[in-house]
């Protein structure tokens, strides 16, 4: 009843809702519809760019490598999140604040200068080769970049706030005497944790989850960076086939396959979990 | 400045629902008309209605002569107090205040004293600077009716406005509120759950249910004079006696039940009875007398087992088995002779025309 | 918790401790390399030099790179404010399967990858002359931006009674003063948070950048990009410690105030 709207709410609300609806559709929606469109006419009408999908061995090497990233550095981040989130909750007085404060700091650094970071200290003559090979542990430099180590380093560094972030806010809508109690009922730490804390969390590893996968398939500043030209991933990859071979035809294949994929994995996850909860708009 | 108010054939529907199915209802000018119903009864989308946020399917509003059915709220000039208050988070307490003065643009001078009148008026004259949560809850409840009052509205209507408060605040703003009803004279239309507040607040009561006016009167009146099942029910407490008529002449009523004869006397609302008819019979539970002995001159009197007592202060409430069935008992805690206690085996009895014959509405 | 830490709680605090310094690690090394006399990236070896500071004075692209970040983040960061803050206040009060889909929509640049919006930007930005203009890229972030702003707006509105609306209506606003003059204000908070999102948002935003200008629009992100991708100019080091120091900045001020907030509202009775 307090939802019912007069003619003029009427009015006032349906504008705020469609202008800036229409605006978006002209400024971006039309845009990522132009590339869905280029992925089935250039160079010529029809799915051939689709067929590179199954016959190109490059385009599947990128997909697996792509994939097998975004798995490992999806599942790292979410368990050191989750470590890191329950550490800054049930961490008593400055030291929970502390770890907060520093997933905090690092998640509002720009990437670029995280990806920077990592390359001082990780290039062949960066930091932690130079003072290994001082230390005589090592005669040849350590390759540490380049390659899927330093991508998922970088990466994992990167994710890790947007792991703990949603955890954290997930964690502190479980009530805190529920563990105590399953404990007071004569439940080991172990027990108590995997019967009660784990699927009362589980709302929250989902949503993480969710965020971590979905921004990781597109990642293309730290991959590019710390994957050199050897370890390649899809947007990197799409990058190339614009900037350096004019190739639109599979670069917009590639990225409306991307922009499905996502979507896909969204619309099924939507089966599990409000992905309004996910987003955090309810 | 105080407006009648006159709702004619008012529906409203949402979808196949009907909120309120066809509700006329004057409301005379000064008056305090409290709409009494239990949750979903429609009593708050009648408010609405009248407030203008819900537009009537068919029917009309009429205000002291003037059809405002498509009048947009702002122009009602109509004070209301919300549930929860709605007051503004983002301004302090004078800024709430002088909300409907600016809008009226009233010079800067008149709102200070304005605003300083009024927060004198409901004894909060220190107040003006705070912020709303800043403030408990009767003194936002307060904040919010001086803000429905500060312009001078034609009408104050009250969302379940005491509701959220605790029972001795409640008291102490229900006599404010009539206090301040009595000095300005504006009429006030107050919705509530609450069937106490309603009878001691209220000239008038509007009993609502499933959308429709059931009763309608003094508070007196309706409680002694219940005219259904419902009302009886939902105003105060009642003991319910279902029988078959044995004669009837005019107001007085023989009638049986549980294998009891009883009489019934003086004037009822209920339905027209012949002999064979059933009978609903409603009898407020302080009507009833409890005694250990059976009481010769009786008029109507009943063997029971005390089931439960509870007491309540200045009472005790007693649940008694009966043959009539399951029934209730107020007496007072000081009444000379021993307790009731659970257990005991007693007799009731009551006037013939303690009890009224009720509409079966259930 | 009133029990004594389990072992497996000893644990997790490690594992998370771990974690700290595995994120706060490479950003203490940039300070010292920002610190090195040498021309290439290296540790100071005894002596410091503030050289690469001095670059970045007199390097007037890196001045001019900062200007241009400041001026896209700041007309994005208006647009995505106005955008979003519609949109959050539509559906916060009319609440309908409709307005949720609507909702949803616009949170879609949140969830397509950079790359995949970059392309589309480009080819339509090309027809309509606006690569390498600021206006382009302002628009472009915007849409990017848009989704946080919503977010955040939506979240400041969940907890505001819909009466107040109404409230304000009681009292003799019309429709538009009513949203004017209470709910916006209601919204504030939220407004405050998004815009700090979308302006973190497009200065730090690369991926549509590099697609969308060249000479003339020049944002930092793209001249650290082009700093690292040119042997590693240790300039860069010099940025990333200031940017660093910054964020550090804006982060304590923000505690300063949430922390005096509280003392505020504790010290008044409720």
């Amino acid at each position: 009843m307090t939802g019912d709207m007069d003619g003029q709410t009427r009015r006032v609300y349906w504008v705020l809702l469609f202008a800036p609806l229409v605006l978006l559709a002209a400024l971006y929606l039309f845009p990522l519809s132009r590339v869905l469109w280029l992925s089935v006419t250039v160079p010529s009408p029809g799915f051939g760019n689709f067929e590179q999908l199954v016959s190109s061995s490059a385009i599947q090497r990128v997909l697996w490598t792509t994939l097998r990233i975004c798995v490992l550095t999806t599942a790292l981040a979410l368990l050191i999140g989750y470590a890191v989130a329950y550490a800054a909750l049930h961490l008593r007085g400055w030291r929970g604040e502390a770890l907060l404060f520093f997933v905090l700091l690092s998640f509002w650094l720009s990437v670029l200068i995280r990806a920077f970071a990592w390359l001082t200290l990780l290039q062949s003559r960066g930091i932690v080769n130079t003072w290994l090979m001082g230390a005589g542990l090592i005669d040849q430099p350590l390759t540490l970049i380049r390659n899927e180590f330093g991508v998922v380093l970088g990466m994992v560094h990167y994710m890790i706030p947007y792991a703990a972030l949603p955890l954290y806010a997930n964690m502190k809508g479980i009530d805190p005497r529920l563990v105590p109690a399953a404990r007071g009922l004569g439940a080991g730490p172990v027990h108590a944790f995997l019967k009660v804390y784990l699927p009362m969390s589980t709302p929250g590893l989902i949503s993480a989850g969710i965020l971590t996968f979905i921004f990781s398939l597109g990642f293309y500043v730290t991959p590019a960076l710390l994957g050199g030209g050897r370890t390649i991933m899809i947007s990197e990859y799409i990058a190339v086939q614009i900037n350096d071979t004019l190739n639109w035809g599979v670069g917009s294949m590639l990225a409306t396959t991307l922009l499905l994929s996502i979507f896909a994995i969204l619309a099924a996850m939507s089966l599990f979990v409000d992905l309004r909860r996910v987003f955090g708009v309810r | 400045m105080s407006e009648s108010i006159r709702l004619d054939h008012l529906t409203k529907r949402y979808g196949g629902h009907l909120a309120t199915d066809d509700v006329s209802l004057e409301i005379p000018a000064g008056r305090f008309v409290t709409l009494l119903g239990p949750s979903g009864s429609g009593k708050t989308t009648l408010l609405m209605m009248i407030a203008g946020f819900v537009r009537p399917t068919t029917g009309r509003i009429v205000v002291s002569g003037r059809d405002i059915t498509d009048d947009p709220p702002e122009r009602r000039e109509f004070g209301m107090v919300f549930q929860g208050y709605a007051l503004f988070p983002h301004l302090t307490v004078a800024e709430n205040l002088a909300f409907p003065l600016k809008l009226r643009k009233m010079p800067r001078a008149r709102i200070e004293q304005e605003v300083r009148r009024m927060l004198d008026t409901v004894h909060l004259p220190q107040l003006g600077g705070r912020y709303p949560r800043e403030l408990s809850g009767g003194q936002q409840q307060r904040v919010a009716l001086a803000r429905a009052l500060i312009f001078n509205p034609k009408v104050l209507l009250l969302d379940e406005s005491l509701s959220a408060l605790d029972k001795n605040l409640r008291a102490g703003l229900q006599e404010e509120l009539r206090d301040l009803h009595a000095r300005l004279g504006t009429t006030f239309v107050f919705v509530t759950h609450d069937q106490e507040e309603a009878l001691s607040m209220s000239d008038e009561i509007v009993i609502v249910n499933h959308g429709r006016i059931v009763q309608s009167g003094a508070p007196r009146a309706l409680y002694d004079r219940p005219r259904t099942r419902f009302v009886a029910d939902f105003l105060g407490r009642a003991n319910f006696v279902e029988g078959i008529v044995t004669a009837s002449a005019g107001t007085a009523i023989s009638y049986e039940a549980g294998g009891i004869p009883l009489r019934q006397a003086g004037p009822s609302d209920g339905p027209p009875v012949r002999p064979g008819d059933a009978i609903l019979v409603g009898l407020r539970p302080e009507k009833l007398r409890l005694a250990r002995d059976e009481p010769g001159g009786a008029t109507n009197r009943t063997p029971a087992e005390i089931a439960l007592v509870t007491f309540e202060g200045a009472d005790h409430h007693v649940r008694l088995t009966t043959p009539l069935g399951p029934m209730q008992a107020v007496v007072p805690s000081d009444a000379a002779g021993p307790q009731p206690t659970r257990g005991d085996k007693v007799w009731l009895s009551w006037d013939a025309d303690a009890s009224v014959v009720l509409h079966d509405d259930r | 918790m009133d029990l004594a830490p389990s072992r497996p709680f000893r644990v997790t605090v490690f594992v998370a401790w771990m974690a700290i310094l595995f994120l706060t690690l490479p950003f203490a090394v940039v300070l010292p390399v920002s610190l090195t006399p040498q021309r290439y990236l290296s540790l100071p070896d005894g002596e410091l030099s503030l050289r690469h500071y001095q670059t970045l004075l007199e390097d007037r692209t890196w001045i001019l790179s900062l200007r241009d970040s400041a001026v896209v983040a700041a007309g994005s960061t208006l647009l995505s404010v106005v955008l979003g803050t519609m949109t959050a206040l539509a559906c916060w009060r009319i609440s309908s399967r409709l307005s949720e889909g609507v909702r949803m929509i616009m949170l879609a640049p949140m969830m397509v990858p950079s790359i995949v919006h970059a392309l589309g930007f480009y080819r339509v930005w090309a027809q309509f002359g606006l690569l390498d203009t600021y206006l382009g890229l302002i628009l472009a972030h915007a849409m990017k931006g848009t989704p946080y702003v919503v977010i955040s707006v939506s979240a400041a509105l969940a907890n505001v009674d819909l009466r107040l609306e109404q409230a304000a209506r009681s009292l003799g606003a019309t429709a538009p003063q009513a949203l004017w003059k209470v709910i916006i204000p209601a919204a504030r908070p939220g407004m405050l948070a998004g815009s700090v999102f979308a302006f973190a948002l497009s200065w730090d935003e690369l991926v549509v950048t590099l697609f969308l200008t060249s000479r003339n629009v020049y944002t930092l992100p793209r001249k650290i990009w082009d700093g690292i991708q040119d042997n590693i100019n240790p300039a860069v080091a010099a940025v990333a410690t200031l940017l660093i120091a910054l964020t550090i900045a804006a982060m304590l001020v923000r505690i300063v105030i949430a922390r005096r907030q509280a003392r505020l509202a504790a010290a008044s009775p409720s």
